[in-house]
């Protein structure tokens, strides 16, 4: 899932400030399952920009609607219409979310309320982790399952670096060592010869080689 | 009761767990502070979500209290570790648009001998120093 | 005129080579660099210069080493993979070996979350064991990533460092063995102050010969005090100083410290010596490189061989 974090309040009253009708849109799916932008969210942030417009003697109206999906049109469409009482939209949705809602309404500011953070896995309630940076040419199936490129603050394909001490990173007593993993995982299935193979450079092309990225699949598209 | 009128406006928040003659004892609060209070009883006190704390603020309340059993006493596990947790993030969220955090209170309370909740409010409604929210400009009406 | 790698030469006649370290300044001032220079200059085989050490900015790697060269001396340029992506790379391996720069250690460098730069982004574009691979392919097949030829191929001794300190341990010496794999031609290892480990590991380096494919200088850092002792303990990553090292340094009145200090660096070198398959020492003298000549002749390592 794409995950996210709230801003701190004072930015997004200070992005809200110029309107006074304002539509709070949430998203179903991944930045509500990380607890940041799904309905419950919409709800406690709206009551606090209510509450905090009125603490500073300012008159708001907050509107509050969530939908499945902020980066697919279909869902989006949901709110057309609907959004012409407002004056801006504070979208609780990841990066693509925001900007695919201010593309089907140009006019309409959208701004946004979230920090989109990462891909990850809900480790536990309330834990989120960082474990694919989306390079666009996976290499899971080399290193046992764990994302060197990723989970490695180096990015290291070729093992561990110095700084790895009893199973944790050097830059952070919290985050496992990445290469303490593999080998773990590796060596329990008597496959660590796996690692003695040099692993090239990282093929970038595919991550951010020719600006942003697009998929184009014939098969799934409407039309001649 | 023409002091309470200006005093503030309560809301509490109670773990049903808590006291088994909660509704005679939360009765006499209610007649006493009239519009001035208001109970929520929730099933387990780790249902509770900042967004209610947040709501009873919004529409009105100037403090919101939950009422817990103690640590350890709770009869689906870690009901009231949860509470505190939430109680702590709803703090956040209102100390970020420059309100006190005192303004929620947990209330935590180890069920060694019987509770009363009348005694526990109580209690808790002497010990407040907080004043009501002064919501600039347009002020919530409370209806008595 | 031809020019040699000096270290090199001294490794292949079969010297017990020395080596230090030297740290360029946070300015851009040259006559820094010329001073520790001359202080190392005839102790040394060979002066190593930091680059941008601990994500700290500082003088470059490259014009320092330049500076070095020109002051006589034989520099060894660090070249770590955080800092800048393939193309800047074998750019500064090209240039390095123009100015007459004749060893390179490959390096993935500390994280920049510890220098002063902290919002920097990481590039590390390559890691340690591809730019030894990359710079043998260059200096052996003239060729850069990709395979396009270069006109004139650099002439650099390669080498890289290894930490038998860190974890996983049962990793180490097969990562050790990926870097020769790669090219490497020399290894520096962390500094040494768990003797007992670092024989383990030697141990394991010579079970899988590989002290016979690499020359192997052992790390030395003398302490300065007790305090530094903790502090690189307990701060500086991949650093294991054994308790009752630390209460050696204890030990001694604070004013004696720093001889205590010397002492043990000493005392780890003849360990060193004696151990099969290490071929020098590479001295880490942070911020106290005018201790390294003494350094080097009470360990009865003076003078230099001239080859």
């Amino acid at each position: 899932m794409i995950t996210a974090e709230r801003k701190p309040i004072t930015e997004i009253e200070a992005m809200l400030n110029p309107f006074r009708r304002i539509l709070v849109v949430g998203c179903g799916t991944c930045v509500a399952e990380c607890a940041a932008g799904g309905e419950k969210e919409v709800a406690l942030l709206s009551s606090a920009l209510r509450m905090d417009a009125r603490l500073k003697g300012r008159k708001i109206e907050v509107g509050e609607v969530t939908i499945d999906r902020q980066c697919v049109y279909e869902f989006i469409n949901e709110l057309t219409g609907f959004v012409d009482h407002y004056d801006a939209i504070l979208s609780l949705g990841c990066g693509a979310g925001v900007q695919a809602v201010a593309g089907l309404f140009p006019k309409m500011p959208v701004l946004p309320g979230l920090n989109t953070k990462f891909i990850g896995e809900t480790k536990e309630t309330g834990l989120w982790i960082e474990n694919c940076r989306a390079c666009g040419d996976c290499k899971l199936g080399y290193f046992a399952g764990v994302c060197p490129l990723t989970r490695c603050a180096k990015g290291l394909l070729n093992g561990p670096c110095g700084g790895s001490k009893n199973g944790v990173c050097e830059t952070n007593p919290d985050t496992p060592c990445a290469w303490q993993m593999i080998i773990d995982r590796l060596e329990g299935r008597g496959q660590i010869d796996l690692l003695q193979t040099i692993f090239p450079p990282v093929d970038w092309s595919k991550y951010e080689g020719k600006g942003p990225r697009k998929i184009e699949r014939e098969d799934q598209r409407s039309g001649s | 009761m023409a002091q309470q009128k200006k005093g503030p406006v309560f809301a509490i928040f109670f773990c049903q767990q808590l006291d088994a003659r909660q509704d005679i004892n939360r009765r006499c609060l209610e007649k006493e502070f009239g519009s001035h209070i208001r109970f929520f009883p929730i099933p387990c006190s780790g249902r509770i979500e900042p967004l209610h704390l947040l709501k009873a603020i919004e529409s009105g309340a100037d403090m919101a209290y939950l009422l817990t059993c103690g640590e350890g006493d709770c009869r689906y596990g870690e009901g009231n570790i949860r509470a505190k947790k939430r109680v702590n993030y709803a703090q956040g969220l209102i100390e970020e648009i420059g309100l006190e955090r005192k303004r929620i209170v947990l209330i935590s309370k180890k069920i060694d001998a019987p509770v009363s909740i009348d005694i526990l409010v109580r209690e808790a409604i002497a010990g407040n120093d907080m004043l009501p929210i002064q919501w600039n400009g347009h002020n919530l009406q409370v209806d008595d | 005129m031809e020019v040699e790698s000096n270290l090199k030469k001294v490794l292949m006649n079969g010297h017990f080579a020395v080596t230090a370290e030297c740290g360029p300044p946070k300015g851009a001032d040259p006559d820094v660099i010329q001073k520790k220079g001359n202080i190392l200059k005839g102790y040394v085989d060979s002066v190593n210069v930091t680059d941008n050490q601990t994500g700290v900015v500082r003088l470059c790697s490259l014009a320092a080493c330049a500076i070095l060269k020109r002051e006589g001396l034989d520099p060894v340029l660090q070249m770590v993979t955080r800092d800048r992506n393939r193309i800047a790379l074998q750019s500064d391996v090209l240039g390095a070996s123009a100015l007459g720069i004749r060893n390179i250690l490959c390096l993935s460098g500390d994280h920049q979350s510890f220098g002063n730069q902290r919002e920097a982004k990481g590039v590390f574009d390559i890691d340690s064991i591809q730019l030894i691979q990359t710079v043998r392919s260059m200096r052996d097949e003239g060729k850069v990533i990709g395979g396009d030829v270069l006109i004139q191929p650099p002439d650099l001794f390669i080498g890289t460092t290894e930490n038998p300190f860190a974890d996983p341990f049962q990793y180490r010496v097969l990562r050790l063995e990926k870097k020769i794999m790669a090219g490497a031609e020399f290894i520096q290892t962390q500094c040494i102050y768990n003797i007992a480990r670092f024989k383990e590991w030697m141990k394991q380096v010579q079970d899988r010969g590989i002290d016979k494919k690499v020359y192997i200088l052992g790390g030395i850092t003398p302490m300065k005090s007790a305090s530094m002792a903790q502090y690189m303990n307990t701060k500086v990553a991949g650093m294991d100083i054994p308790d009752h090292m630390i209460m050696r340094m204890k030990s001694v009145a604070a004013k004696n410290q720093r001889e205590e200090g010397i002492k043990i660096a000493i005392e780890t070198i003849e360990v060193l010596k004696e151990i099969k398959g290490i071929q020098g020492i590479h001295i880490m003298a942070i911020e106290w490189e005018e201790i390294v000549p003494r350094l080097v002749e009470e360990a009865g390592l003076y003078p230099r061989p001239a080859v």
